[in-house]
């Protein structure tokens, strides 16, 4: 009954990815998003934040040339936060410019777009399986989310 | 129907950009507003603002907005979601870098909160099976906070089409739609309560995807604002450590536990699905 649903969303999750070529063109595109929302939020033009945009363009596309090429089943996501972990330490060379021009690019000014695209990419298949099941599943993804987070709370804070 | 057959001029589709754009630029000038709530208050932010409005322009939730961008078009807004949040994780690291040698000290934390996540089971678990009497579902549902490893090890041992996948994938579709919201809410709620270490909520940021990590600790940011750049730090490296350790975690502990715990909930004595034993 719901098999249809189900195979349309994993189906989703299978394609929904991007060639290297295509993710570069893309974050070209999200690089310009991203300059404006952060004008927007923080009054710093996008001629003046330019540079930090291109520091974050730079380390994305190594952390995904690395995921390709070191097939390590590494996501991309945690290449891309190495890279730029590694390039920020205290004994990097790099840390203290990079750092200084990262100051022009607002944390939440960036992650606002993000959750733009985010209610965009939501699907069909994804609203009707809301729909036919949502209560049940709605009530039990909110006691997952709670009890992951508080429960990652409780033990943080018992050892800090 | 590959990959390879996106055609550049939809990645590049004008009107969902331009939509992203526009509504960016209003949810940041609107900047960040909070409700009182007794002691505590609920803080909005602008990524909250631009989650909501775009729902409003999702051509498959609302019928008007067909007329302002295809279902074809919003529909690639999904593969672009999977590397527009990279810009992000990018300068999330260059938070963590600098605050390595705090983040070393809070070592024994940082590590254990990871365990920390398997609290879900022990609430959820049996609210689904005892009060909503669901089935093998409720192993999906509840062994993990169902992001991407955690569907491909639900996949991987029972199929995405068995009980135990329905279960993951409704979770993760709700993660998909409100998880981000829900964690910004959350977060911004146990702050102004004072009841918890700010690095401890902020740690536990990490645990979900990134655009939860996100919406957490920028919510927390906002709340102690004297303590901003540790407190990203911290959820950032804790993100981190999930994605390097997450996948092993629920092999090796989550999902037997909850196989284990399921059988003793529902009294069910049949011996598991041979897949489990052969792997």
């Amino acid at each position: 009954m719901n098999t249809h649903i189900e195979n349309a969303v994993a189906e989703n999750l299978e394609e929904g990815r991007l060639s290297l070529k295509e993710s570069i063109l893309v974050l070209a595109v999200i690089s310009i998003v991203s300059l404006v929302s952060n004008w927007a939020g923080t009054g710093i033009s996008p001629i003046q934040a330019f540079p930090a945009m291109l520091i974050i363009y730079a380390m994305v596309i190594v952390g995904l040339l690395l995921s390709k090429f070191i097939p390590i089943g590494f996501p991309a996501v945690a290449w891309v936060s190495l890279v730029s972990v590694l390039i920020s330490i205290p004994i990097s060379p790099l840390s203290a410019p990079v750092l200084a021009e990262l100051k022009n690019l607002g944390f939440l000014a960036i992650v606002t777009p993000v959750l733009a695209y985010a209610a965009m990419a939501i699907a069909k298949a994804e609203v009707d399986l809301f729909k036919k099941s949502g209560l049940k599943i709605a009530a039990i993804s909110i006691l997952v989310f709670t009890g992951t987070y508080v429960g990652s709370v409780f033990v943080a804070d018992a050892l800090l | 129907m590959t990959t390879k057959s996106i055609p550049i001029n939809l990645l590049l589709n004008w009107r969902l950009h331009l939509i992203v754009v526009i509504i960016s630029a209003i949810s940041e000038l609107i900047g960040i507003q909070s409700i009182p709530i007794a002691n505590a208050k609920l803080l909005f932010l602008p990524l909250f603002y631009a989650f909501i409005l775009c729902l409003f322009l999702n051509p498959n939730i609302t019928k008007f907005s067909d007329k302002i961008i295809t279902k074809k078009s919003a529909s690639i807004a999904a593969p672009i979601l999977i590397v527009a949040i990279l810009p992000f994780i990018a300068k999330f690291g260059t938070l963590i870098g600098p605050a390595l040698p705090k983040i070393a000290d809070a070592g024994a934390a940082m590590i254990f909160q990871e365990l920390g996540n398997l609290g879900t089971m022990l609430i959820a678990m049996p609210i689904a099976v005892l009060i909503f009497k669901m089935g093998r579902e409720a192993i999906g549902a509840t062994y993990s906070i169902a992001r991407e490893p955690n569907i491909a090890l639900i996949s991987d041992r029972y199929g995405l089409k068995s009980k135990e996948g329905i279960g993951v994938m409704g979770v993760y579709v709700m993660g998909t739609m409100f998880g981000t919201l829900y964690f910004s809410l959350m977060a911004g709620f146990l702050a102004t309560t004072g009841w918890f270490d700010p690095r401890a909520l902020a740690m536990a940021c990490g645990v979900g995807s990134g655009s939860m990590t996100a919406a957490c600790s920028g919510t927390l940011a906002t709340a102690f604002p004297a303590m901003k750049d540790e407190l990203l730090a911290f959820a950032g490296a804790s993100n981190l450590l999930t994605n390097a350790t997450g996948l092993y975690i629920a092999i090796f502990i989550a999902l037997p536990f909850a196989e284990w715990f399921y059988k003793k909930l529902s009294g069910e004595a049949k011996s598991t699905p041979l897949t489990t034993e052969a792997k």
